[in-house]
């Protein structure tokens, strides 16, 4: 492990964040990221990150897993939202339980996140279609 | 992809064909496309869309990839080509650092104190592992070229001394120098002299009959022709008369038109309708075939009919050797003027045409 660049602490502070990073890094190891290593260690090989050492992979995995699970989670109450604000008087059941994952709520929870995500709801043969027949050229 | 991975399941989706484009890429991007569904059911969707995961497995690579450059960066910035755990946390707080993260106001801190760390320790203690569904192998599968041997891997002696023996060997001589062809026919010497006998004999054979017919056809009517046919030996019989050599002027009698009337006359309607004044004369007074000719020959020439058939005549056996000496002698007195070389050569030629011809009477 190459030896930390903290900055300015005494040497208590230093042995605490030695054992503070050994632990958190010892803990990495014990968690197995959804992300699969490989995959992780194939991109970061392509954007330049040279490590040979498989807990900063590990931390990468983790990082990202949890930033997709942030922007999961945010959709999923986008979704519930949208389910409960109509409310049918006919139906006996409460709601509907089918959670469906779409581009809406997608790009509604990652532009909290600073990802634009704009996703075209159809496509037209031409561009008349779609409009009003008076406005239309025969 | 395998939807099978995927415990969600597909919704209906309202999309059109979008051309794919492949990239190297695929394989990453499926697999993905495979965690992010796997996240996304852990939150507790049911069904998603298809777009949205492919638009989600794009994100997560994304960040990793946004990830690997700022930890680069600040691995570089210190003078460094290989990361450690601070380039990683200090790549995690600018990526996280638009929403704020706990400690970042903080000039003077120590990294492993950061909020980050602190949300991430979070993270693994609380949530529950979600692994993979499945063991990928390492990829990107890169092939080693196959590299030409060196001159010491070779065994070979570099042919200077200035060429060092860690070098690729040379490439085989015959692919520059000169590549040996083997002849595959078999020569069989005595076959082909055989051969060569042979067509030497049939040359000869044929020049020899020619030379019959020739003086058979030259000297008018002396001789006996076995062929079975009435008529004067003047007839151009079983031989094509246009191959035939020219008869010098005068030698023969011009008188084949008085044969055909001999031989056909009544027999066919064309040799009739031309013969008809001759006829008539025949019928008024005796047959004077000199006169007629004459007159015939101011008036209408009938049309000479020439009989062209595969009659069989042994030319050799068929005459006798006296014979053939006088046939030579005539023949050569004739034929005094021109050149005896050069018309053995056309003979030889002409033979040669005819030698189907003449095999068949053979």
């Amino acid at each position: 492990m190459n030896s930390s660049s903290s900055s300015s602490m005494g040497g208590e502070g230093r042995h605490d964040d030695d054992s503070g990073l050994t632990e958190f890094l010892s803990s990495l190891m014990d968690y197995t990221p959804t992300i699969p290593d490989e995959l992780t260690e194939h991109y970061l090989g392509k954007s330049g990150f040279h490590c040979p050492d498989l807990r900063l992979t590990r931390l990468v995995s983790v990082a990202t897993q949890k930033f997709m699970l942030e922007v999961a989670n945010d959709a999923l109450q986008h979704c519930k939202a949208r389910q409960a604000a109509p409310v049918k008087d006919k139906s006996k059941q409460p709601k509907e339980k089918r959670l469906v994952l779409t581009m809406d709520d997608l790009s509604k929870s990652l532009q909290e996140y600073g990802v634009n995500l704009k996703h075209q709801e159809y496509f037209a043969d031409n561009p008349s279609t779609g409009m009003e027949p008076t406005s239309r050229e025969e | 992809m395998s939807d099978g991975n995927k415990d969600s399941g597909r919704g209906q989706q309202i999309s059109s064909k979008k051309s794919r484009l492949s990239g190297g890429d695929d394989f990453g991007r499926a697999i993905a496309k495979i965690a992010v569904a796997q996240l996304c059911e852990s939150t507790g969707f049911h069904y998603s869309r298809r777009s949205a995961i492919d638009a989600l497995g794009e994100v997560a690579v994304r960040y990793i990839c946004d990830l690997g450059k700022s930890a680069s960066f600040y691995a570089n910035l210190a003078g460094r080509t290989g990361c450690n755990v601070f380039d990683v946390i200090q790549g995690i707080q600018d990526l996280d650092s638009w929403r704020g993260f706990s400690g970042a106001s903080g000039v003077q801190r120590c990294l492993v104190n950061s909020g980050v760390v602190r949300e991430i320790t979070q993270f693994v203690s609380t949530e529950e592992e979600i692994p993979f569904v499945q063991p990928i192998p390492r990829f990107p599968v890169s092939r080693m070229p196959k590299h030409a041997p060196s001159f010491a891997q070779a065994g070979e002696e570099p042919p200077g001394e200035h060429i060092p023996d860690w070098l690729p060997r040379l490439p085989d001589p015959h692919t520059y120098v000169h590549t040996s062809v083997w002849n595959k026919r078999d020569t069989d010497v005595k076959a082909d002299m055989v051969e060569l006998a042979k067509r030497r004999r049939k040359a000869e054979r044929s020049l020899l009959s020619l030379q019959q017919r020739l003086a058979c056809n030259g000297t008018a009517g002396f001789r006996p022709t076995k062929d079975g046919h009435v008529g004067n030996g003047n007839q151009v019989v079983n031989d094509n008369p246009l191959l035939a050599s020219p008869l010098p002027y005068g030698e023969k009698q011009v008188s084949e038109i008085a044969s055909p009337l001999k031989a056909y006359s009544g027999k066919r309607l064309s040799v009739l309708e031309t013969f008809v004044p001759v006829i008539k004369a025949a019928k008024v007074g005796s047959l004077d075939f000199n006169t007629n000719e004459r007159k015939l020959l101011h008036g209408i020439r009938p049309t000479v009919q020439f009989k062209v058939g595969t009659v069989k005549k042994s030319v050799a056996a068929s005459l006798p050797s006296d014979t053939l000496i006088a046939d030579k002698d005539s023949w050569s007195l004739k034929y005094d003027e021109k050149d005896d070389k050069k018309k053995r050569a056309e003979i030889i030629f002409r033979a040669a045409i005819d030698k189907p011809h003449e095999l068949a009477q053979l």
